[in-house]
């Protein structure tokens, strides 16, 4: 049988100044009909130059495909020129392409419209009325209000999921019998992603189209995929239904990497197994499997053959590895008790069943956590009505003056030696806390009480105290260190600042213990951060944050911008550190999963405000707040059989702009058990029971 | 579990480039590129012709032979003489001199209190900002060779007023692009995390804002060298340079300019010399910004 799209030993690569980029190495799959795949992998492994090669959208030089065949329909499209009649037929028209970020692949001069109108005449052959009707049907589709006017809006005039919904009624507009989704939903917000998801899910179903998502996102494809490829290094290092990898992952990467993301579903207390090292550097890679050195069940024979053959292990299932890893049970498996547990969205009522399974997957650790922070009752920071407006403009002439209510009316406490996880969309205002908090900003009103201290409006030197107790860590590994001192300079500063260290030989030292803190070595101390890796720069900025002795470090996003692989060592070394040092953390993330591994308590941020806020046990187990229901539901868990079983609420909707704020409870537009009095009440957070606080008018 | 630190950073060291001295580095990197050579030995050369002017000359610079005016090349005068007599050689040896001297400083002048400027209007924004840029406007308003002028006259004469004016008339550039720069270095991560760990303004100015902001202003001496050495012509010819029988290269351009046809020779040599200082700070400017750039460490 014609599969729709077979790629056959692909190899591409790419010239660069200090040699050859292997970019991809010999990479095979197919897709048939009608079916969605999943291809999972890093950053920089080669998924994306894989189907860029094979829609011939490498640019040469310096990139080129040195072989392997694309078989569409049976046709390879390697023999055709990359600028031939075929090959415009077929990019646009037989196969259809999203990329991960829709600004950059829509073009901001023309209007939504223009762009679907040009590709339907093109590809259908319509007149431009036609078209137009066409594009206005599709974009109705995707789900877009107002399509009619809509249709004549620029890009910039969609939000970021408003864009990703065009960019599919443009790939779907001219009925591709594939489309391409190359990291679809990697930009967006959580419960953005779920509803993109759903979307592409069912537009695929309902014009009978196959999907090949794209993603490092293992959550991602857990869900929506039948079968799955996982890359490394430029290889497919293990390949078969959703069901093998993830229940039944023989390859040590696949292993790693499901060891290494925190699950919203796992028992708390369990410790992230890290992927040790490095992803390899591609550039005249040597002929081993590329894994070895992160391997740990390697053996004499890893080092001294190539990198081994893709082979089949059992059924669709392929793995290229020297070790045959009995298949053991990782995932559920359809383990009827976890799947219970999982059911977040609608566990309002635990039974004594359901309470008797959680007692006892809850690890003793957790326990111990658990206690140890109820005794401690001693408040290290309080945030109290705290209030951060930025003006802004408003209006056509852009004349009017608007309040941005960044943060409105915040209050929360941090006990000293635990974590408090803030999470919340991107721009609900967890950055804008943190600076606050640190005095970037002046806040517009409330206050800020550290160690017992109002520390708002203080003379500089009290300033300088409260900057040695607070730290920072960043979220942007890359851009927040400066590129132009070394490792050690950058660690060190903080002593010189504050004048910790009396000599040159102590501050050596403290610098090399730093660095030894943070598992880096002392002896790079010399480089500057474009030498290191995203992870290490994330440790030295760590060691940066812990120079002073500080009590509190607000951690804002500080594994967001790392690689799958790499953020379980950060959490990891995170952890260490705040047992070791008795530090207090502010954790603030967007990823549901990983704030419910490290925090203690949990509050959750919308539009400014703070909607819910508990203990991590009450907020997953039970949450009140119909928006944490929500985003909860939202949250991929890296199990197909959980996710199968999994009810979802799909938000409608989008996060509101700020300048906009609905009246009220802010959240009723999008509240699925909004009552009347919601648009007009203004809830706020209110005691349940047990310092659960919610702030909705219903409880 | 504990987390193995030691695998982890024996891992990653390996993927290191082995470590040299910084000195080391910063010079191999510089002279990676043979042009950067090429340049630094120009430089060199006129710096060391400057100096040593007076044992090199073959004559008097200032010596007029109305006998022997406007002579071709010929072996005793290698570039010929002039409208004079003069022989054109020793005054571009000469001429070296105050050329290299009216360039480098007037440049340096201006790179160093435009930068000042700039980086305080640009740090400290707000009234500070404004009053600086206010100034920097009107001046940038006036033609830099106008606005020489008019300050060399009221210094009065002398190659110092020379460079002064010349110095104030091509700093608003400098403090423009400093500005713009700290202006968008100002926005990064790491200026925010220098204020965390709690770096005076002081600190963050000198040690993070200013080296970031330094490598388009390397540029822009380099292309001002050459201005700064014909401006001194053009203020010369009305009086206010140095005064005449002085050598000095832009005054010969101008000079021979009207022998162009007849002896070519008297323009082009002098503004070849100018030709080559420009190359070659050019050069050296490249070659200094790469080996500064930390995103070129371990790739060369
Ligand atoms: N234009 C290019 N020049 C050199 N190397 C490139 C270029 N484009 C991609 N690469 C390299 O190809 C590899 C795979 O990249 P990519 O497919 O984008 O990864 P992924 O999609 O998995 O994030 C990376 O190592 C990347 O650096
Ligand atoms: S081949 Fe060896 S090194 Fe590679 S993944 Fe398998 S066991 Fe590990
Ligand atoms: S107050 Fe109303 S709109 Fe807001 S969360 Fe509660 S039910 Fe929903
Ligand atoms: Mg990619």
């Amino acid at each position: 049988m014609v599969q729709m799209l077979e790629v056959r030993n692909l190899r591409t690569q790419f010239k660069v100044d200090n040699g050859i980029v292997q970019a991809v190495d010999g990479v095979s799959y197919h897709i048939d009909h009608g079916e969605i795949v999943g291809i999972v992998g890093e950053s920089g492994c080669g998924k994306s130059v894989t189907q860029l090669s094979l829609l011939q959208l490498i640019s040469s030089p310096p990139g080129k495909i040195m072989g392997g065949e694309a078989l569409f329909e049976g046709v390879d499209l390697l023999k055709f020129k990359s600028d031939s009649e075929q090959m415009r037929k077929i990019r646009g028209g037989n196969i259809g392409i999203i990329f991960q970020e829709p600004m950059t692949s829509l073009n901001p001069v023309l209007t939504i419209g223009q762009q679907i109108v040009e590709s339907v005449m093109l590809h259908l052959k319509m007149d431009s009325a036609a078209a137009r009707k066409h594009a206005v049907e599709q974009l109705k589709l995707v789900g877009i209000t107002d399509a009619e006017q809509r249709i004549d809006n620029y890009p910039h005039q969609f939000s970021g999921g408003m864009r990703q919904r065009a960019m599919i009624a443009m790939a779907m507009a001219c009925r591709p019998k594939l489309l391409i989704a190359d990291e679809p939903t990697t930009a967006l917000d959580v419960t953005t992603q779920a509803q993109i998801l759903e979307l592409l899910k069912d537009t695929v179903k309902h014009f009978d189209t196959s999907l090949l998502i794209v993603t490092h996102n293992l959550g991602v494809v857990a869900r929506y995929a039948q079968r799955i490829y996982v890359m490394y290094a430029g290889r497919v290092v293990e390949s078969g239904t959703s069901n093998d990898i993830f229940a039944n992952p023989r390859h040590p990467y696949t292993i790693g990497l499901l060891k290494a993301v925190p699950r919203l579903d796992e028992p708390k207390g369990h410790k992230l197994v890290p992927i040790n090292g490095l992803p390899p550097s591609l550039i005249n890679r040597p002929p081993m499997c590329a894994f070895l050195l992160r391997c740990s069940y390697r053996t004499e024979k890893c080092y001294q053959e190539p990198w081994p053959e893709l082979k089949v292990v059992d059924g669709q299932h392929c793995v290229s590895c020297y070790v045959d890893l009995p298949a053991k049970k990782l995932g559920s498996g359809g383990n009827v008790t976890i799947l219970q547990l999982m059911n977040t969205a609608g566990m309002k009522d635990p039974s004594a069943e359901l309470s008797d399974i959680v007692a006892s997957t809850v690890s003793q650790k957790d326990q111990l956590t658990n206690s140890t922070y109820q005794s401690s009752e001693e408040i290290l920071l309080e945030a109290k009505n705290l209030k951060m407006y930025f003006s802004g403009t408003k209006g056509f002439f852009k004349h009017e003056a608007a309040q941005i209510k960044a943060v409105d009316d915040v209050s929360f406490k941090v006990r000293k030696g635990e974590t408090l996880g803030l999470v919340g969309e991107s721009g609900c205002g967890k950055t804008t806390v943190a600076r606050c908090i640190l005095q970037l900003y002046s806040p517009t009103g409330g206050g800020i009480h550290f160690e017992g201290r109002n520390i708002l409006g203080q003379p500089k030197r009290g300033l300088r105290n409260m900057r040695r107790r607070v730290q920072l860590i960043f979220q942007d590994p890359y851009s927040s260190l400066d590129p132009r001192q070394t490792a050690g300079s950058i660690i060190g500063e903080p002593l010189k600042v504050h004048k910790m260290v009396a000599s040159k030989q102590e501050y050596s030292h403290r610098v090399a213990e730093l660095f030894e803190m943070v598992g880096l070595d002392p002896s790079m101390e010399d480089r500057v951060p474009h030498e290191f890796s995203g992870g290490q720069r994330q440790r030295i900025g760590i060691a940066r944050a812990l120079a002073t002795n500080p009590s509190l470090i607000v951690c804002d996003e500080p594994i967001s911008a790392l690689d799958v692989s790499i953020q379980a060592q950060i959490i990891n070394l995170l952890e260490e550190l705040q047992e070791k040092l008795g530090l207090t953390y502010l954790f603030i993330a967007h990823d549901l999963s990983v704030v419910r591994h490290i925090s203690d308590r949990v509050a959750v941020m919308y539009l400014g405000r703070i909607v819910e806020i508990t203990d991590w046990k009450s907020l997953y187990e039970n949450p009140l707040h119909p928006y944490t229901k929500a985003l909860l539901s939202a949250v991929p868990i890296p199990d197909p059989f959980v996710e199968e079983k999994r009810e979802r609420i799909i938000l409608r909707g989008e996060v509101p702009s700020l300048l906009n704020r609905p009246t009220g409870c802010c959240f009723h537009p999008r509240c699925s058990e909004a009552i009347e009095d919601c648009s007009s009440i203004v809830p706020t957070l209110k005691n349940v029971g047990g310092g659960h606080e919610v702030a909705c008018i219903k409880m | 579990m504990k987390m193995t630190t030691a695998t982890v950073r024996h891992i990653e060291h390996m993927e290191l480039p082995p470590r040299i001295s910084e000195f080391r580095r910063f010079l191999r990197v510089f002279l990676s590129r043979k042009v950067v050579i090429f340049g630094s030995i120009i430089i060199l050369a006129l710096l060391l012709i400057a100096i040593f002017a007076p044992l090199i000359a073959p004559h008097n610079p200032t010596q007029q032979n109305l006998w022997e005016t406007l002579q071709e090349s010929s072996g005793k005068h290698l570039f010929g003489t002039d409208h004079l007599g003069r022989d054109v050689l020793s005054r571009i040896i000469y001429g070296s001199r105050i050329s290299l001297a009216v360039g480098i400083v007037s440049v340096g002048i201006a790179g160093c209190f435009g930068m000042f400027l700039g980086l305080l209007a640009g740090y400290f924004g707000g009234i500070v900002d404004t009053v600086i840029m206010r100034c920097i406007d009107a001046l940038l308003a006036i033609p830099p060779l106008v606005l020489a002028l008019a300050i060399g006259a009221a210094l009065g004469g002398g190659l110092g007023s020379v460079m002064i004016s010349l110095g104030i008339a091509l700093l608003p550039t400098y403090a423009r692009l400093i500005r713009g720069q700290v202006l968008s270095v100002k926005q990064t991560d790491y200026i925010m995390a220098a204020r965390v760990v709690g770096c005076s303004d002081l600190r963050i100015i000198m040690m993070h804002v200013f080296p970031n902001c330094l490598p388009p202003i390397i540029v822009l001496v380099t292309l001002n060298l050459g201005f700064a050495i014909l401006a001194e012509a053009g203020l010369s010819f009305l009086g206010l340079g140095i005064a005449p029988p002085a050598a000095a290269w832009g005054a010969m351009v101008n000079d021979g300019y009207k022998y162009l046809l007849t002896n070519p020779i008297l323009s082009f040599a002098p503004g070849l010399c100018i030709f080559l200082v420009v190359l070659a700070f050019n050069l050296v400017g490249d070659g200094l910004r790469d080996a500064l750039d930390p995103r070129l460490r371990g790739t060369i």
